[in-house]
């Protein structure tokens, strides 16, 4: 007989309603994006981005292609090139450095494979674009979104273990490039 | 449930005369669960065979393995079932683990099991939310997803992203729990089992939902060894088989839990054992964070991990196990190995072969939505055409495990 | 079986065998032969970074470590030899750590490059500190040293070294250059040229292939790549007629370097045979890469349109050559069309380009560049003994046990074929007897050096040939079968006075009769000649007096003997197989031979022009001729220039002028070009798939590494598609297509193992001895100087000119002159200028002096147009083999009193003597009239 009224009557169906109802009055958990964004933890596994050095402004990164080599998709690529000053090479940089962004995985194997810390990951989500081609990051805009990220990005480096807090022991920590070869013509002058 | 045949010589009645009917279920069917193509002969409503058309979500991912290197396909296999990432990665992880014959500190695991356990309930709020989804209860999967939107920021917290978190490593994982992620982990598991009651208020005398689980692809024991059912499919018919106990891997040999069995082997049983190992798992998780033992959450085998950045820019050894790793992969010993790991699916393995060298010479996946596809036939036959979606949904498949 | 070392023995010496057990395994080894190689063959591989077969073991490394039974210290098995009843254990806990001790020892001074060091991926330290497991190694002190940029190519960078000696060992044991050394500067030990001056050597960069890290570094690509970015492509170099196999190492559109088998396979040696190559290359295919990426080349077909070119599509072009080309057979016949192809192109071109010409325009007015020399030696082989090239092979060169070397500067011209000359020499204990009139590097080693007079390399085989004769060496068999032949010979060589080749040559006859001797005594001699001999005035009869030098000590007959002629460019060879000269078809076939073109014919569904009058069709020098007359109405020039090559005398440019229509196609806009009608952009051999025959007649593959640039295409597809345009396409949809006729039609072309069968002699084979063997005429010559064009080891033709790294290595267009005629112009220095004069014209140029050369001799390198030495140069033609001769020349030099290079060559200066230019300019030439 209770079975039938409980039936009948729909109960567990009043229940349900009750329980649904009842989340009126619960605090509302829905952001209205774009209006509204989340805040999200520097681990974040957003846009690449290049880095420089803080006291020099000088481009970390050195071409060597670690970062390609490391891609599971295969979406980096590197042109190296050398700077020359005096008939000596003072530095070998990316003259090229393109990352299809539409192939990336965002796994940031690249950030863990580069040998002096120039490539990082930031927040940054929103590229959507109408232009497909603006979705192959080159050089100069991996560098702008360093620059204009560049918190968010020492952030990341932070977060995975990459990079010290402390500025200055992260200073003894770079990769210098082989500088000698600049004191060679001076040494040949004092013979 | 039984129908009638119904008369088919009597040509001379052409109104009444019906025939077997073919139907092309998806692959763009919304319930499908991804793009799942079932050719089903209907005689009525009733399903007397189905076919399932795998291959619409085929990627090559076991091929793209031998073209990369061991580290580079962790990021592949978060693609496989990209529900429950970190218990891909886990389960690839210990493969090539076993396969080069290295351990990894107790720190790391129990953060692999905790976060193991943590997908777990994921993979099956996301289960429970589709399921009642594809009944018609609309409200379950609103609140399965608030709750699962919490652990997925738990994520994000500790490796940067929701769904693609490639976070396990070989040799142990990417980073460490911050004092933050344990704090929210407990809370989570303080608050969870309200949460379980509502979705019980939801669904546990939910008629609707009663009739259309109790009873419905009902699979016996023997058959579902037999097809080689796995996970809660399989645990569903009584069959007592987990690999966490079976086996145990990861800190599951330190904790207490139990293995939960049903009964009948139908749809309901399924859920129930879903429901109560979500319990069994914020069990395992809160014993876990009691327990975690200090220590390193990597392993340190130069030949294997890559040492830490800090030490690259400063010895010329780490520099070069920096390069050699990154560049051309670790050097595997030639043999193979077939690892499986209880996903919450079912048994998720990877079979290696390998010929040494940097790279595997053939992978293969023992995906278990791909295993259970097999049983589709034999569950769904003499059930009606409405039933087929429930189907689907009470093997939790992900079709990007099936088609690799 | 490989060689331990430099033991220097003879291949078929017999060697003694010991016992030693090595693991618990009893192994036999030779005696004396390294202990290295012994764990070797065991199956056991040593780790060492210092080891490489090529070359005797040095042991600096440290990493071969084993312990030896009743040795307390552990032994370097590279250097330890074996010993009756040593054991030996390899595997030990202890020599593990000794040696990661070592592996240790070097990383703690090694700088921290890898992100920018271009050996990173490859690089053996690497290697060895992964696979031996080394970490956690103490602080180590930096070496500190500046990099040592000096090297127009190479970087020494000595921080990043080893000092395994692997680059010092195999300059001085196997390219026997001894280059490199050890030297100390600051206390710190360098490797570089002797005494730490600027290292200028033959920039083999085999020192760059063998280095394990990345202290010697190629500056043409330093820090530009990293080996995973590369796909690795393996082809034939474009340059020598040695045809060495060579890796493209490429990105998407650019070569990056170039590297070897030296670079990639075993340093152990396991299958290397022996009298096998090292696998390196030379300086050319090494470092001459970058003309392929030159932004001089063309990359649109150009047409000449009211004296301008102008950029025009593929197809228009094409269809207008062929409405041309049309016309003027149409109306003038086939005989007014002519074409040339280069002997740089692939055979499968050259096939398709003859079949083209003879069976679509209908002529057989075609050449190649073998008749600027090689012709002498194949026509004059298939006269006689019908065989069409060379019959040793690289392996049988570096086993013979002597070898006689005319007229070639091997060195320069053939460097790799060089190498396996100096191995028979220091590794096999092999003669090598050199005859030159220069002392070039290859006589300066030799161990019978022949230097001899300048333009006496007749009289010297005269010599030889009677010596052979008199000392009654000649092989019987010869005697037996040829008794006519050789008693002609005998006659003829009677007559020969010994004084007079000892004063002609400037030789002792006991020189010449041991050098006789020592080649017919030879079990595996080899004859081989060079440039000197078939480029220069009467080379077809040099030729046919080396052949009868050949057939008088059994060279042909007796196994892994044999005669070598040398030629430049890489596919010279494969262009006369490939019938791209009127007198033969494909397959060195006789034109004249009615059925072969009957056969030619049928399977090109065309007839081929009849051959008239003994004279098939136009040679080179013919077509020049016959455009003088008006008689040629186009020509077609594949990669060919022969107003670049060719002296000013042989006045091309007013007979190209008078020709109607002109094609050329190739790759830069050469000198020919500027005055061609239609230039069609043609692919460079990293662009295209075929095949080259080096010297050797072997035929190496040629592949694609990346798409042509611009809009070139590779001349097989340029022909074919021309083809269609001339109204008879030839059906080939890839280069696999025309292979596959190939060897249809020339069976057994693409065979790896070709066998030299010799035929009989004709039966007129004894007619023209005593014309042969008669006295030359008396020598007018006097008080001149003799000018040569001499090719450079840096360069190959004018191709190597168009590329920026080898003219950063040589660039010099100097005059090389002797020592003795510089102090008698009155002691000029290097860097000065002389004014050399013919009466041809006359000219300034800077000079060089250069010990190695005999008085009254002065070498220009043919490679260079600017200023035009070549123009000075009178022209002969071959009555025989049409073969065009102006390498040398007599001239006068007198110091120049100003230094402004101009040019004063105008035809008035010699207007008489180029009347009937081609034909007998060189005789006008006299030591009179230059005086």
């Amino acid at each position: 007989m209770r079975k039938i009224l409980y039936n009948f009557l729909f109960v567990e169906i009043v229940k349900a309603l009750k329980l649904v109802f009842s989340h009126y009055f619960v605090k509302e958990v829905t952001l209205q994006y774009p209006h509204e964004k989340t805040a999200l933890p520097n681990t974040q596994r957003g846009a690449l981005c290049l880095l420089r050095y803080e006291e020099s402004q000088e481009e970390r990164c050195v071409g060597c292609d670690l970062c390609g080599a490391a891609c599971p998709s295969a979406c980096i690529t590197v042109v190296s090139e050398v700077d020359e000053k005096d008939g000596y090479v003072v530095r070998r940089y990316a003259s090229s450095f393109d990352i299809d962004i539409t192939k990336c995985v965002f796994c940031g194997f690249c950030v863990e494979a580069c040998p002096v810390n120039a490539l990082a990951m930031t927040k940054m989500y929103e590229y959507s674009t109408i232009n497909k081609r603006d979705l192959i990051f080159d050089k100069t805009k991996l560098y702008d979104i360093g620059e204009k990220l560049h918190r968010e990005a020492k952030g990341y480096l932070v977060a995975h273990n990459q990079e010290g807090e402390d500025e200055e022991v992260v200073s003894q920590y770079r990769y210098r490039f082989p500088s000698s070869r600049q004191e060679e013509p001076e040494q040949e002058e004092k013979k | 449930m039984a129908v009638e045949n119904p008369p088919t010589e009597e040509a001379s009645l052409p109104l009444l005369k019906t025939e077997e009917v073919l139907l092309n279920l998806g692959p763009q069917h919304p319930s499908t669960h991804g793009v799942l193509k079932v050719i089903v002969t209907l005689e009525g409503e009733k399903v007397i065979k189905s076919e399932p058309v795998l291959g619409f979500l085929h990627r090559g991912v076991e091929k793209i393995a031998e073209q990369i290197t061991y580290n580079q396909f962790i990021p592949h296999t978060d693609r496989l079932d990209y529900i429950c990432a970190m218990y891909n990665n886990f389960a690839y992880v210990r493969a090539v683990e076993k396969l080069l014959d290295i351990t990894v500190p107790w720190r790391a695991e129990y953060l692999r099991t905790i976060v193991a356990e943590v997908q777990r309930i994921i993979g099956h709020l996301f289960w429970l939310g589709t399921q009642a989804l594809d009944i018609g209860a609309m409200t379950v999967f609103f609140f399965t997803f608030r709750d699962r939107e919490v652990l997925l920021d738990l994520f994000v917290d500790l490796c940067g992203a929701r769904l693609t978190t490639s976070w396990y490593r070989v040799g142990g994982v990417e980073r460490d729990f911050t004092d933050k992620i344990i704090d929210d982990l407990y809370r989570f598991i303080d608050s969870f089992p309200e949460k379980i009651a509502e979705y019980d208020a939801l669904l546990i005398r939910n008629r609707i939902w009663l009739a259309r689980t109790k009873d419905i692809a009902v699979i016996s024991g023997e058959d579902a060894i037999a097809y080689g059912l796995t996970g809660p499919t399989l645990r569903g018919s009584g069959v007592d088989y987990d690999l966490r106990k079976v086996s145990p891997y990861g800190a599951y040999g330190h904790v207490e839990w139990t293995v939960p069995l049903g009964t009948k082997g139908d749809t309901y049983d399924r859920y129930w054992i879903r429901m109560e190992e979500m319990k069994e798992s914020s069990k395992i998780i809160r014993q876990c964070l009691d327990q975690l033992p200090k220590g390193p959450y990597k392993a340190y085998l130069p030949k294997f991990v890559a040492p830490d950045k800090e030490r690259v820019f400063t010895d010329m050894e780490s520099m070069i196990y920096q390069f050699k790793l990154y560049s051309g992969g670790f050097n595997a010993p030639e043999g193979d190995i077939y690892c499986g790991t209880e996903a919450h699916k079912g048994e998720l393995g990877f079979y290696i072969v390998s010929q040494g060298g940097g790279k595997p010479y053939r992978m293969k996946i023992r995906a278990p939505s791909f295993v259970h596809m097999g049983a589709f036939d034999h569950m769904a036959k003499g059930y009606m055409i409405a039933d087929i979606i429930t189907i689907f949904g009470t093997y939790d498949i992900v079709m990007g495990e099936c088609d690799r | 079986m490989s060689s331990v070392g430099k033991q220097s023995a003879a291949p078929d010496a017999v060697k003694k065998m010991v016992e030693l057990t090595i693991d618990g395994q009893v192994v036999t080894a030779e005696e004396g032969s390294s202990l290295f190689n012994a764990v070797k063959w065991t199956g056991t591989q040593l780790p060492a970074m210092c080891y490489h077969y090529s070359f005797s073991p040095f042991g600096s490394c440290g990493l071969c470590l084993v312990e030896v039974e009743g040795k307390k210290h552990n032994v370097r098995a590279c250097t330890a030899k074996v010993t009756e009843g040593m054991v030996v254990s390899t595997g030990t806990d202890k020599i593990v750590e000794a040696r990661k001790g070592a592996v240790e020892k070097h990383l703690k001074t090694h700088p921290l490059d890898c992100p920018v060091c271009d050996k990173d991926g490859q690089c053996e330290l690497q290697d060895m500190a992964y696979d031996l497991e080394v970490y956690d190694i103490k602080e180590g002190k930096r070496k500190q040293i500046p990099e040592d940029t000096r090297s127009l190519v190479l970087d020494f960078n000595m921080e990043r070294c080893i000092l395994c000696g692997q680059c010092i060992n195999i300059c001085k044991e196997v390219q026997l250059v001894d280059a490199l050394c050890f030297y100390k500067k600051d206390k710190q030990k360098h490797v570089g040229a002797h005494g730490g001056e600027t290292l200028y050597c033959e920039f083999c960069g085999d020192c760059l292939a063998v280095c394990p890290v990345g202290a010697i570094v190629s500056k043409f690509s330093k820090y530009t790549f990293k080996p995973w970015q590369l796909k690795k492509t393996e082809t034939t170099c474009s340059f020598c007629s040695d045809g060495c196999s060579i890796t493209l190492e490429t990105n998407a559109r650019d070569i990056m370097v170039v590297t070897s088998e030296l670079s990639y396979e075993s340093k152990w040696g396991f299958d290397v045979e022996p009298g096998e190559g090292h696998g390196g290359i030379c300086v050319r295919g090494r470092f001459g890469f970058q003309y392929v990426m030159s932004d001089a080349r063309l990359s649109k077909p150009l047409v000449k349109t009211e004296g301008q070119f102008v950029e025009a599509p593929w197809f228009k072009t094409l269809i207008d050559i062929g409405k041309r080309l049309n016309d003027i057979k149409a109306t003038h016949g086939g005989q007014a069309i002519a074409g040339l192809i280069s002997g740089r192109c692939t055979n499968e071109s050259v096939y398709l380009f003859q079949r083209l010409m003879r069976s679509i325009l209908e002529t057989n007015n075609i050449d190649t560049a073998a008749r600027y020399g090689h012709m002498n030696s194949v026509l004059a082989l298939r006269e006689t003994v019908n065989i069409g090239g060379a019959t040793v092979d690289e392996k049988q060169l570096a086993l013979s046990d002597a070898i006689l070397m005319i007229g070639s500067n091997l060195t320069e011209t053939n460097p790799i074929t060089a190498l396996r000359v100096k191995a028979s020499m220091s590794e096999f204990a092999g003669k090598l007897l050199v005859a030159d009139d220069t002392e070039t590097k290859i006589m300066k080693l030799a161990t019978h050096p022949l230097q001899i007079a300048p333009h006496s390399e007749g009289d010297l085989i005269q010599g030889l040939v009677k010596a052979v004769i008199a000392k009654g060496l000649t092989d019987p068999d010869f005697i037996e079968k040829q008794s006519e032949a050789y008693a002609a010979l005998k006659e003829a060589v009677a007559r020969i006075s010994e004084t007079r080749v000892s004063e002609k040559t400037g030789l002792e006859w006991e020189k010449i009769e041991e050098a006789a001797i020592l080649l017919a005594q030879s079990k595996r001699g080899v004859l081989l000649w060079g440039e000197d001999i078939v480029s220069e005035k009467g080379a077809y009869q040099n030729v046919r007096r080396l052949i009868d030098l050949a057939l008088l000590t059994g060279l042909f007959r007796k196994e892994g003997a044999g005669i070598l002629p040398v030629c430049e460019e890489n596919n010279e060879q494969g262009a006369v197989d490939m019938g791209a000269v009127p007198e033969f078809l494909p397959g060195q076939v006789s034109y004249a031979a009615e059925d072969a073109r009957r056969q030619f014919a049928n399977a090109w569904h065309a007839s081929l022009p009849e051959s008239t009058g003994g004279s098939p069709g136009l040679s080179l020098s013919e077509i020049i001729e016959a455009a003088h007359r008006g008689e040629i109405k186009a020509l077609y020039l594949v990669g060919e220039n022969p107003l670049g090559t060719l002296p000013a005398s042989m006045k091309v440019r007013e007979a190209l002028e008078k020709i109607d229509f002109i094609v050329c196609q190739d790759p830069f806009m050469s000198e020919t070009a500027e005055i061609a009608d239609v230039i069609l952009p043609a692919a460079t051999f990293a662009e295209k798939e075929g095949t080259y025959t080096n010297i050797m007649g072997a035929v190496n593959r040629v592949t694609e590494a990346f798409d042509p640039r611009g809009e070139a295409r590779p001349d097989w597809k340029i022909l074919t598609d021309l083809s269609k345009h001339l109204g008879h396409p030839v059906q080939y949809h890839s280069v696999e297509e025309i292979r596959r006729e190939i060897s249809q039609m020339v069976p057994g072309y693409y065979a790896q193992d070709k066998v030299h069968e010799t035929s009989d002699l004709p039966e007129n084979f004894a007619e023209d001895i005593p014309e042969r063997y008669a006295a030359p005429a008396q020598d007018t010559r006097k008080n001149t100087m003799t000018l040569s064009l001499q090719q450079v080891l840096y360069h190959s033709g004018k191709l190597t000119t168009r590329d920026k790294g080898l003219m950063k290595i040589y660039d010099k267009a100097v005059l090389h002159i002797s020592e003795a005629d510089a102090e008698a112009l009155g002691n000029l220095q290097t860097g000065d200028s002389v004014n050399i004069k013919s009466p041809l014209g006359q000219l300034e140029v800077q000079i060089e002096i250069t010990p190695e050369l005999p008085k009254g001799l002065v070498h220009y390198p043919v490679h260079f147009n600017d200023p035009p030495v070549k123009d000075l140069l009178a022209t002969e033609i071959d009555a025989k083999s049409k073969v065009i001769y102006f390498k040398t020349g007599a001239v006068t030099l007198e110091p120049s009193a100003s230094l402004d290079l101009r040019v004063i060559t105008p035809e008035d200066a010699a207007e008489d003597t180029m009347e009937d230019a081609g034909k007998n300019a060189a005789k006008n030439l006299s030591a009179e009239d230059a005086a």
